[in-house]
């Protein structure tokens, strides 16, 4: 694999990013309020319960848990379906595809500037200022590399789930609601609105067998255990590998029969 | 402006809407498949927020004094002052796009309020939806906490609802309308939609700085908190409460001079 | 003929951001800006009376756009005077609207979902169209074009030809004074073209209403415009008649000779034997644009026999396509 050209589409990826002055200012102070209305809203959820700790969370680690929830979000949040979508509805897909780069990929790293510039520009920044705020409680040690190495694997599974969603759109048209289905169900089945330790006990089952949990949970659970045990690490990382490895395939596979479908029948 | 507006009146530009309305749905309806899937899609977000609001208060029992049936009522406010922003001025999200490739430039010829004309072009059904969610929502919470019923109550219901959805509109409209400044101002529009998730809680949960941003520079506590006092607790109604019609007009009025005066400065990027 | 349109030294400038390249430039952009400004339209004036056609010619980025979209009242000049019978557009937009009609050859201004015939009945609301007058246009559209298989197709699925025609025909429906065209004809093919042409051509004769066409097509200019305005880089360039035009370029007429296998090449041949005219070539024909004050006709092509086999010939009167082409490299002296 030529590295070098994938690299290029990041760097121009950032370069765009950095084109609107003005946008990002507003993101800036868009994600100051809302780490406000997040910190409000919990401490007051806090001082109404009878105890400080709440299934196994203080307020400090649902507080980090939400806020760096979000703040993944923000940073993996591609617009995917969107742009698979309209590229279908414009015809665009055509030359997209003619491009001497397969479609998955040359998607994933045209994005991948921003990818950049979101981690420096939110993710760094929120992180910091949580972990000044809350004085410190993100605990700094190994569980900073498994985090780090949690989230890679975070990033190429909600791709795959993305991706595989914006095939969808080579049989409607209805992005809108295509979208929307897989975002809620992403967003809550993930942990990411609420922590996953809240939730009820079958359900709490069940999405541990799901691939969303993989996305937001594993590595914010790893990054708040200041002393994991190897076994709990090897576990968290293990399942996310394989669900890596498996959402690849089904996307994959997904988008080679569609398109061989869509080619044979000239959609 | 004035002068067309005085010509041209209410009933001129509610013809025109019904008429452009009743031909959009017929054509809607010959895409059928979309529409059951934004529906879905629709459903899907509505039960979405019902089941995180569930999981929390499974945990907790109260937020800052507020029930379980009195947040609800809460959620169910915001969910029904949320759909007229939805079903009429969902083209602001398309805004950006109109503006970015010059075609803003095709809604600047007609002899028509511009404003009116391209929001006229998008009814967005999907709203009922939540709006018939909403209103469940409302009526199970009522049920459960014992408040009376009456012809006066639903007055102050309905006048309350609308202002809340003023606000909205306004902050969409504001929101929208940056983008004849900014750029990208994807990213504003949505901030906004973002925060209006967070209308639903009481606005005492923030400190007093705060409290005052969230209803006088960002009034996201119009959006369900003070209207739904009048109903909620009738014994201390503040006066925002009592204030927030008027209030929501004003906010109203204001969203529309900046989205007109960001259209005449507009001066059509491509050539 | 009483005047429609009357603008005197009209001046449009604009700030433009000047972005720094690469990476690096980027970053320095977040932090200090640099602006410029560019005069878009300068010091323009002209006046069109009622029923003419013009062509509003310029190569791309001259103005052209910028000046009618102060026409239309969308833009606000930096300096000058513009009144559209009789109104200042910018100042009363909507005023001014009801008096004009505007098709972009790309944007469709109808609605994309609704059949033409309701995209028609709404704008007969808009404009507050009569019956009586709505009726009349409908039955002379009919009498101009095939309508009937358009009216009840949705705008989406129309092809570009249907679609500029179908714009075309809501432009002039409710009997706008004026109607501005913007690359009508542009992406359509050969025949289509024709019957746009015909279709703009008998809607001016019937209404009497003015038409200013901007256009790279001089095959449009041709079959429509007497008149034709010139801008370039802002300031304009020429307001007269075609035959007039041509009469400065009296001296110039056209070779046109055939050799045989792959003209591109044989005319990069000849661009090099003759640098002081200009050589283009089609399929085809290899054509030779000669000024007779410099040479003779018949000499030039005495030399070019000489060095290729010349199969066939013609000789042609100086075309529009290369007055225009002339004029866009050269100016007018």
């Amino acid at each position: 694999m030529n590295l070098r050209k994938y690299l290029t589409l990041t760097r121009a990826g950032i370069i765009e990013s950095l084109q609107f002055r003005l946008s990002f200012l507003v993101m800036v102070i868009g994600n100051i309020l809302y780490l406000i209305v997040v910190y409000f809203l919990w401490k007051a959820i806090y001082d109404s319960a009878e105890t400080d700790i709440v299934n196994g969370m203080t307020f400090t680690d649902t507080l980090i848990y939400i806020v760096l929830a979000s703040a993944l979000f923000s940073f993996m949040e591609m617009y995917i379906v969107w742009e698979i979508g309209r590229s279908i509805q414009s015809g665009k897909i055509v030359l997209d595809l003619l491009k001497p780069m397969d479609y998955r990929r040359y998607l994933f790293w045209s994005y991948s500037g921003t990818f950049v510039s979101q981690f420096f520009l939110t993710f760094m920044p929120t992180f910091i200022a949580v972990s000044i705020a809350t004085g410190g409680a993100i605990p700094l040690g190994m569980n900073l590399l498994y985090f780090a190495v949690s989230v890679v694997m975070s990033v190429s599974i909600n791709y795959s789930i993305d991706f595989f969603t914006g095939t969808i759109c080579l049989y409607t048209e209805s992005i809108w609601g295509i979208n929307i289905m897989k975002q809620v169900i992403v967003l809550l089945l993930s942990g990411a609105t609420i922590p996953l330790a809240f939730f009820p006990e079958p359900l709490k089952t069940i999405m541990y067998y799901l691939p969303f949990q993989s996305i937001y949970n594993a590595p914010l659970s790893l990054l708040l255990d200041g002393n994991p045990e190897p076994q709990k690490v090897l576990i968290t990382l293990g399942t996310q590998l394989l669900w890596c490895i498996v959402m690849l395939v089904i996307s994959r596979v997904f988008w080679k029969i569609s398109l061989r479908q869509i080619t044979v029948n000239g959609g | 402006m004035k002068t067309t507006m005085k010509r041209k009146g209410l009933i001129f530009y509610l013809r025109i809407y019904g008429k452009i309305l009743a031909q959009d749905l017929k054509s809607k309806m010959s895409y059928r498949a979309d529409f059951i899937i934004s529906t879905i899609g629709m459903i899907f977000t509505n039960i979405a927020g019902f089941v995180s609001f569930w999981i929390l208060f499974r945990n907790f029992s109260s937020i800052n004094g507020w029930g379980y049936y009195e947040m609800l009522f809460l959620y169910g406010f915001s969910l029904v002052s949320l759909t007229p922003v939805q079903c009429f001025f969902d083209n602001n999200w398309s805004l950006r796009q109109y503006v970015y490739s010059g075609d803003f430039i095709k809604y600047c010829f007609r002899p028509i309020n511009l404003f009116f004309y391209f929001q006229s072009e998008v009814f967005d059904i999907k709203g009922l939806g939540q709006l018939a969610f909403g209103i469940g929502t409302i009526a199970y919470s009522w049920a459960n906490m014992d408040l009376p019923f009456d012809a006066l109550m639903l007055l102050k219901l309905i006048v309350f609802m609308l202002t809340a959805s003023l606000i909205m509109i306004s902050l969409q409209n504001a929101a929208a309308a940056t983008c004849f400044w900014i750029q990208n101002s994807f990213y504003v529009l949505d901030l906004v939609f973002r925060f209006k998730d967070y209308a639903k809680y009481p606005v005492t949960i923030f400190s007093p700085v705060f409290r005052f941003i969230f209803t006088f520079v960002f009034p996201i506590a119009f959006i369900a908190y003070y209207p739904s006092l009048v109903i909620l607790r009738p014994d201390e109604v503040p006066i925002l409460s009592w204030l927030s019609p008027v209030i929501g007009v004003i906010f109203f009025f204001i969203s529309y001079k900046i989205w007109m005066y960001g259209a005449t400065k507009y001066s059509g990027t491509g050539s | 003929m009483p005047e429609i349109i009357e603008i005197k030294n009209i001046t449009k400038e604009f700030k433009v951001l000047n972005r720094r390249e690469g990476l690096k430039g980027s970053l320095k952009d977040l932090f200090s800006r640099d602006y410029k400004i560019v005069r878009a339209v300068d010091n323009v004036s002209l006046s069109i009376g009622q029923g003419e056609i013009v062509g509003y010619l310029g190569p791309n980025g001259a103005g052209k756009s910028t000046t009618i979209k102060m026409m239309t009242g969308v833009l606000e000049p930096t300096s000058g005077e513009i009144l559209v019978d009789g109104n200042i557009p910018y100042r009363n937009r909507t005023k001014n609207a009801q008096n004009i009609g505007v098709v972009f050859g790309q944007r469709s201004q109808l609605w994309w979902a609704l059949p033409l015939v309701e995209s028609f009945k709404i704008l007969k609301d808009i404009y507050r169209i009569p019956d009586e007058n709505y009726n009349g246009m409908i039955e002379l559209y009919r009498s101009l074009v095939d309508i009937d298989p358009l009216l009840h197709k949705p705008v989406r699925q129309m092809s570009l030809g249907q679609r500029t025609l179908s714009d075309i025909l809501a432009a002039f429906l409710h009997d706008p004074k004026i109607v501005f065209l913007d690359e009508p004809t542009i992406g359509l093919d050969v025949s289509m073209k024709a019957k746009i042409r015909t279709l703009i051509h008998a809607l001016n004769k019937e209404k009497k209403t003015t038409v200013i066409l901007t256009t790279h097509d001089m095959g449009d200019v041709d079959a429509l415009c007497h008149r034709i305005i010139i801008i370039d880089k802002g300031k304009m360039l020429y307001d007269n008649d075609i035959e007039h035009l041509k009469g400065f370029f009296g001296s110039y007429r056209t070779l046109k000779i055939r050799v045989g296998e792959d003209p591109e090449k044989q005319a990069e041949k000849i661009r090099a034997e003759l640098p002081e005219f200009s050589v283009s070539a089609d399929d085809e024909w290899i054509s030779v644009l000669v000024d007779e004050e410099k040479a003779k006709v018949i000499d030039v092509l005495g030399q070019l026999q000489k060095t290729h086999n010349i199969r066939d010939m013609q000789l042609e009167e100086i075309s529009t396509e290369e007055v225009i082409k002339k004029i866009y490299e050269e100016g007018v002296q």
